[in-house]
């Protein structure tokens, strides 16, 4: 934990054109735009096999020096003892409230997402499976592909989402983007001046749901209707994702026109 | 304004009105929200319903989960939240999913999934509230499903055993139950004055840790360390449930409560005595230990007689 940061940390997602699905990416782009926000230069490498490559299963995880971390909050901390944090400045009632808004967007929104993804039997049909085990041969991808399905109807089934409909679905992340516009107001970022990871969780769901085009339109609608929030990632995504260096700047071009993930 | 409607849901005890945290939240807000609820305790009979729990019974519609009944009350003009400001209501929203995600696991896990527990207390009390044949199998229903949650939404690598999932949820719930006392602070209710519907959720969640008496009691003890978060659970249990309990004289409730607040201050008083005792006995060694067993036993037969309430 004592070493700098080296030049050479890489943080490994699902391939980006073909593989990748609206829940990792939403989670590679929070932790992205978190590193950029604390100036950590890093490098996105593309694996088809990253989620097996990672320690806990979930992408994205980064490969710092000799250690790999994954997932947002372990790579937070991990960051803070190396000693960058986007939230020490703030009090503890105000870290108190970090922590339940970022509990809110990963119930609400990420739950949301994978309902989405796994759940609803178009999307599966049209999009999830052909995206997710298309680097495999046939019938790994289809074998892959339905085992994923099944571990994540089992997680629905046990937090109560199972029996939910898209239209209640749906109701949730308007509720959920309306609490986030009400608290984002009209400030810059949540606490005011500075980004927190907050920030960056919030920027990489939103602007992933913004910027995929699915079978209906109606996920990326609900965020349309709050001003504040597209003005949000369009601010985020200008000061710490354009304008930046060679490395990410192919993933830049690739992630700010609309994209398509339809085969 | 409707006629009055009918909750349906799990009794209580330990001086709860309900040992359900999803039950108490509801009856919470009811009585925050002054709605007109008359409250049926499941017992053994086969009229209960089956299914979720609870349940709102009104002019023929029936509305299952607290967040659907909560917003029905709000519908019919009973609404707790009415003096929010637009960013208070997004809090609220925000520090339920922090219950949600990080104490529920470690409540259930209490109730439900901790042998000695599970097998002494939480097993029989739902068991001789359910009918016979039910209450053989509906214990242990409710038991698979707590854990399979637990397993579901906190189990996955690269925490393998169940040995290390327990020791990350309760630490995750010992940090949400810090944040909760730091947010709370010294005012009455999260939001200034009047109880709202985030203060019924953490109500609903608090209570049953912090009343019920398991032999196996690690979360309970940290919310003890916590007075600001017991008085916010004792300060809701005296003014809003004094009168409606059924089976429970509100006279006899109410001084049981008071002599309850009385113990839980001595007791805070003697640990910090034992604290100041056991800093005495670093810097000077001769000081006579004797004092500190009879003082030490003192407080634990005060602690002893809210167990005397235990019924069968």
């Amino acid at each position: 934990a004592a070493e700098p940061w080296p030049e050479n940390a890489a943080l490994y997602q699902q391939l980006k054109e073909e593989q990748i699905l609206l829940s990792d990416n939403a989670s590679s782009l929070a932790v992205q735009a978190f590193l950029q926000m604390c100036n950590l230069p890093i490098r996105v490498v593309c694996r088809a096999n990253a989620e097996y490559m990672s320690p806990s299963g979930k992408v994205p995880f980064i490969h710092v020096g000799n250690q790999v971390v994954s997932e947002l909050g372990p790579i937070v901390q991990f960051v803070k003892a190396k000693g960058h944090s986007l939230s020490d400045g703030l009090d503890e009632v105000q870290k108190a409230e970090m922590k339940a808004y970022m509990e809110l967007v990963n119930n609400m929104l990420l739950t949301a997402e994978l309902y989405l993804q796994w759940c609803d039997d178009v999307t599966v049909e049209e999009i999830t499976h052909p995206r997710y085990g298309s680097p495999y041969p046939w019938p790994l991808n289809r074998i892959l592909s339905y085992q994923k399905q099944w571990e994540v109807r089992r997680k629905m089934k046990a937090i109560g989402w199972a029996g939910k409909t898209l239209e209640q679905v749906l109701e949730d992340v308007d509720q959920c983007c309306q609490a986030l516009s009400q608290r984002l107001g009209t400030q810059p970022y949540f606490f005011n001046k500075q980004p927190t990871e907050l920030d960056a969780l919030v920027f990489g769901h939103l602007f992933t749901i913004l910027t995929t085009q699915l079978t209906t339109d109606e996920l990326s609608e609900k965020v349309k209707n709050y001003s504040n929030l597209t003005a949000f990632c369009r601010r985020i995504e200008q000061q710490y994702f354009e304008g930046h260096d060679k490395d990410s700047s192919t993933t830049v071009a690739a992630r700010s026109a609309k994209r398509s993930l339809l085969r | 304004m409707a006629a009055p409607m009918e909750l349906s849901c799990w009794g209580g005890d330990w001086g709860l009105p309900s040992l359900h945290p999803e039950s108490l939240t509801v009856m919470a807000y009811a009585k925050f929200a002054g709605a007109p609820l008359t409250v049926n305790t499941i017992n053994n009979s086969w009229r209960a319903p089956k299914g979720d729990v609870p349940i709102l019974i009104s002019e023929g519609i029936v509305i299952s989960q607290p967040a659907k009944i909560l917003n029905f009350l709000r519908r019919q003009k009973y609404n707790a939240d009415y003096e929010l400001s637009a960013k208070q209501g997004a809090d609220t929203l925000a520090y339920i999913a922090l219950l949600e995600e990080k104490l529920l696991p470690a409540l259930l896990h209490t109730f439900w999934v901790e042998a000695e527990n599970y097998c002494s207390v939480t097993k029989p009390w739902f068991a001789s509230r359910i009918a016979f044949p039910l209450s053989l199998y509906l214990p242990g229903k409710m038991s698979r499903e707590a854990l399979n949650r637990i397993l579901l939404t906190r189990g996955g690598p690269p925490l393998y055993s169940l040995t290390e999932v327990e020791a990350q949820i309760y630490r995750d719930a010992k940090e949400c139950l810090n944040l909760l006392s730091k947010r709370l602070g010294t005012s009455q209710f999260f939001f200034g004055d009047t109880p709202t519907t985030l203060d019924a959720f953490v109500f609903g969640f608090l209570a049953p840790i912090y009343k019920v008496c398991f032999p196996r009691v690690q979360l309970q003890e940290h919310l003890k360390q916590l007075p600001n978060l017991c008085r916010f659970c004792d300060d809701i249990l005296t003014c809003y449930f004094r009168l409606t309990l059924s089976g429970h004289s509100p006279a006899g409730q109410d001084t049981a409560d008071a002599n309850l607040q009385k113990l839980t201050q001595l007791v805070n008083k003697e640990s910090n005595l034992i604290e100041k005792m056991d800093d005495n006995l670093r810097k000077s060694p001769q000081h006579p230990p004797r004092k500190l067993t009879t003082l030490k036993l003192a407080a634990g037969g005060e602690e002893g007689s809210p167990l005397n309430r235990l019924s069968p």
